[in-house]
């Protein structure tokens, strides 16, 4: 059974979407992808000698009239696409509760899972988190049901290294596509962008979504002497949280934020910030678009 | 400055408690997070030492001088000038004799009233005043400094206790009728409020008390007055917070007689009696504990002057009456109502009117028995026969023994009392028996006729007219309170009273009542060439408990009606700020939550 934000309505929209690639890569069914192979679309690419052997239906009448040589159009190849779906699955996704920051995380891949499906492409699912799972290659809509079920089972726990996570995941990846890669990036700006520049060495096409809880975006603790403890590594700290401390927190964020945001732009890589408490269908239609996510 | 309530200054002692919200409110609470890395680098972390936990917003600093101004005009500050009219009132009562570290609380007042003298200055105009027996002016014309210091120090303590007074009404009235700029109460009660005008000066402390609360030295019954047996009874009272072995010493006149150890606990009183006493012209029981005030440590009491109980009988049936003749100890005389005017009673220790009523309340002990309907004391109801008692006081002199199942009135006719008394014998239609005390004469009215006195035929009416003898015979001996009048009777040239102090003073003719009775002692009456006693003691069980005074609370503002004012009290500002500063707290509290959401607004927006 889809979660409650999969209306019919809200489905019958994703399926007018397509994911937007910025890179051509080898499919294995024809499909709406441009390839960098030469293939029998309608699309023109280029002009070849003609030699022996040739289909002369691709033979360029008006240039052998022109030049009296013979030369054959070449077509684009289109294939379908293999996407990566990566989601964030340590312990910090489960704040303050799984149902509030890993839940529409995983209802933003659910969304993106099921545009992907219903352009017959194909998506993979993976948890970043310690021995993480990945599910089979789903192709077709009614895959969307197993996706479901893929991120139902899943529980965040523990502590994520990005890069590590990514690097067990990606040592098994055979096809180049679309990577997503969906996490709340509350870790040192090294470990993220060693974790996406491993993504680039992949030859992939990435995009990174940043999902926080609004708890994180504006933490409403009460004020006074607080022990704060960190929800992976159960580290606890000694803070005095008062309207100063808070709005340090607020300005931090905000620079790591940036510094992120940052990063993806000179990366190339698609960035947006989902809080939670924003509605998700105006995020999918909104927001993924303007970033050039869909096209 | 000063303060008319200085007590309310305590209360800023209690100013640091306000801290400890603060202070629990700092005890770090463990919160769960989703990750450290920005909170580890931002902010200042809270330190493990109790005072580094100490972060005090400045809602605390506007509490804390909210609760300092509240503090500040309940303590009613004023400004003021030195006054130059003024009236001091002097407590001279018992308790001022109580002594501590040497010194009496008189002196200690007296001490104090000085300085303030002082302080008013030679140009000063001084009332003075003392509060026993009651609050007396003690010069018509205002007194200079120095005249107001040699008066003060002529002033002595009387053996009497505190007046009833409302010192509340009393200091604001003086203030208002003779526009002192200032009215100073010396007082050993210690003092709450003060007003504008009047201050209240306490002296002394509370202080462990032992005293003699009770001496009565009776003939052991009527029936043996002429035995002359003598017994005494002494109450002693405890006033402290610790059992005591107090001993009793039971004089009659400077000689010991008899003498008693008793363990008295604390708070309680102990009644010890003594038997076979000697005869005496008077006796006094003592108590050898030394405490702070010396004057309830001894107490006096005088026998009536004769053993036998002298009746004079009023009455127009002489047969009946003349039947208590048959009672020993009884000396009789009947005389008809019309010759009672022409007889001299200052010699009886008892007057009954039988079916009769004098003119006025005689100064003996009278029996009145059913009256008619023109007395001053009762007013009787419609005649019953054969009536039942329903009611009777008890313990009670004049009802022990009696059998009132079997007593039985052929003929009753029930009062209405028409003046505050005692009830001692109740039938369902009204009162038969109505006791007064008027200037310490019992009065005793009847609504049934007790005579003739038949002995052992009508035993129970016979136990009944015993009691009321023996409850009159008794009534001169029983001691009597510093302050009440001696009764004089008839007052012949060179009549005289000797005071307790050895003062001699000379009766005039024309009073019937000797009212200067401020002294605990013996008076002696010279009548001619006799001498009659008479005891006085301090009958004031407050006045004895020295541990917890009454306090004086000058709670009603004092406002002097056309006098100039001496004061500038800017309480109120105070108070007004205090107000101020509580709106101002809870508007600014409650607008900070409101304000918080835009601001959390306005930076997500900036995060986003």
């Amino acid at each position: 059974m889809l979660p409650q934000p999969f209306t019919p309505a809200f489905l019958s929209q994703l399926e007018a979407l397509r994911l937007r690639t910025r890179k051509e890569f080898l499919g294995s069914h024809p499909g709406s992808y441009s390839s960098p192979r030469r293939g029998t679309s309608l699309e023109f690419a280029d002009y070849r000698r003609y030699s022996p052997g040739d289909d002369l239906r691709y033979l360029d009448w008006g240039i052998y009239a022109r030049s009296d040589r013979l030369y054959v159009k070449l077509f684009r190849e289109e294939v379908d696409l293999f996407a990566y779906v990566f989601v964030d699955a340590s312990a910090s996704m489960g704040f303050p509760a799984r149902a509030e920051k890993f839940a529409p995380a995983s209802h933003l891949a659910l969304a993106l899972a099921y545009v992907i499906l219903a352009n017959h492409d194909h998506v993979k699912l993976h948890l970043l988190q310690e021995n993480g799972s990945a599910s089979p290659f789903y192709r077709r809509r009614r895959r969307m049901t197993d996706c479901v079920d893929f991120f139902a089972a899943a529980t965040p726990n523990g502590a994520v290294d990005l890069a590590a996570s990514l690097s067990g995941h990606l040592q098994r990846l055979r096809r180049p596509g679309k990577a997503i890669l969906i996490s709340d990036f509350l870790m040192p700006a090294a470990a993220y962008q060693q974790g996406l520049n491993l993504l680039r060495a992949f030859n992939l096409d990435i995009a990174a979504i940043q999902v926080l809880s609004r708890q994180e975006v504006d933490p409403n603790f009460p004020a006074g002497s607080l022990a704060l403890v960190d929800s992976e590594t159960e580290k606890e700290i000694k803070y005095q949280w008062n309207d100063k401390a808070r709005r340090d927190y607020q300005t931090r964020l905000a620079h790591h934020n940036l510094e992120l945001k940052s990063f993806c732009h000179q990366s190339g890589i698609h960035y947006s910030l989902y809080v939670n408490d924003r509605d998700l269908s105006d995020f999918v239609f909104a927001t993924l678009p303007a970033i050039g996510l869909f096209k | 400055m000063e303060f008319l309530n200085p007590n309310a200054l305590f209360g800023l002692l209690a100013l640091p408690l306000l801290l400890l919200p603060y202070l629990v409110r700092r005890k770090p609470r463990r919160v769960m997070f989703s990750s450290l890395l920005l909170l580890k680098e931002s902010g200042e972390a809270a330190s493990s030492r109790a005072w580094g936990r100490i972060h005090l917003p400045w809602i605390f600093f506007l509490q804390l001088l909210l609760l300092a101004l509240l503090i500040g005009a309940l303590s009613e500050p004023v400004f003021s000038i030195h006054p130059t009219n003024i009236a001091i009132i002097l407590d001279n009562s018992a308790t001022m004799q109580a002594v501590e570290a040497g010194k009496t609380r008189m002196s200690m007042a007296k001490a104090k009233a000085r300085s303030v003298i002082d302080a008013v200055g030679v140009a000063g105009k001084i009332d003075l005043y003392v509060t026993t027996p009651r609050i007396v002016k003690l010069s018509a014309a205002p007194l200079s400094a120095t005249q107001a210091v040699s008066a003060i120090e002529a002033l002595e303590a009387y053996d009497l206790g505190d007046a009833p007074l409302d010192y509340n009404h009393i200091l604001d009235q003086l203030a208002r009728e003779h526009k002192y700029q200032r009215v100073y109460l010396f007082t050993d009660h210690p003092a709450r409020r003060q007003t504008a005008a009047a201050r209240t000066i306490s002296v002394g402390q509370p202080q462990a008390n032992f005293a003699v609360t009770g001496f009565d030295v009776r003939r052991a019954s009527l029936a043996n007055v002429i035995s002359g047996r003598l017994e005494a009874s002494v109450e002693v009272a405890n006033f402290s917070n610790k059992d005591e072995k107090i001993r009793i010493v039971v004089k009659g006149g400077e000689r010991a007689l008899a003498n008693r150890e008793l363990l008295v606990p604390a708070g309680k009183t102990v009644v010890a009696s003594f038997d076979n006493l000697a005869d005496q012209a008077f006796y006094q029981a003592e108590i050898e504990n030394r405490d702070a005030l010396m004057l309830d440590n001894r107490r006096f009491a005088v026998l009536p002057a004769g053993r036998s109980l002298r009746i004079l009988a009023v009455s127009p049936r002489p047969k009946e009456i003349a039947s208590l003749k048959a009672i020993p100890g009884v000396d009789l005389d009947i005389v008809a109502p019309s010759a009672y005017g022409e007889t001299d009673t200052s010699a009886y220790g008892l007057e009954i009117f039988h079916f009769a009523t004098p003119a006025a309340l005689p100064r003996n002990p009278t029996l009145f028995i059913l009256p008619p309907q023109n007395n001053s004391l009762v007013d009787l109801a419609a005649p019953v026969t054969n009536i039942t008692v329903s009611n009777w006081r008890e313990p009670h002199t004049l009802t022990r023994y009696v059998n009132f199942s079997l007593f039985r009135p052929a003929y009753a006719r029930p009062l209405k009392p028409e003046s505050a008394g005692e009830v001692v014998i109740e039938s369902p239609s009204g009162p038969l028996a109505f006791a007064v005390v008027r200037q310490g004469v019992r009065y005793l009215t009847l609504g049934f006729d007790p005579l003739p006195y038949l002995g052992r035929e009508n035993l129970p009416m016979s136990i009944f007219t015993l009691n009321f003898l023996d409850w009159f015979s008794n009534a001169g001996m029983k001691s009597q309170a510093t302050g009440e009048p001696l009764a004089l009777g008839r007052i012949e040239p060179g009549d005289s009273i000797v005071s307790p102090n050895g003062e001699t003073i000379s009766l005039t003719v024309g009073y019937d009542f000797f009212g200067a009775t401020f002294y605990q002692g013996i008076y002696a009456r010279r009548r001619g060439g006799a001498k009659e006693l008479s005891a006085r003691n301090l009958q004031d069980l407050g006045e004895s408990d020295l541990r917890a005074p009454a306090a004086i609370d000058l709670n009603a503002g004092t406002v002097q009606d056309g006098g100039t004012s001496v004061l500038f009290s800017f309480w109120p500002y105070l108070l007004t700020a205090a107000i101020l500063l509580l709106v101002l707290e809870w508007f600014a509290s409650p607008r900070m939550t409101k304000l918080a959401p835009r601001r959390r607004a306005a930076t997500l927006s900036m995060l986003s």
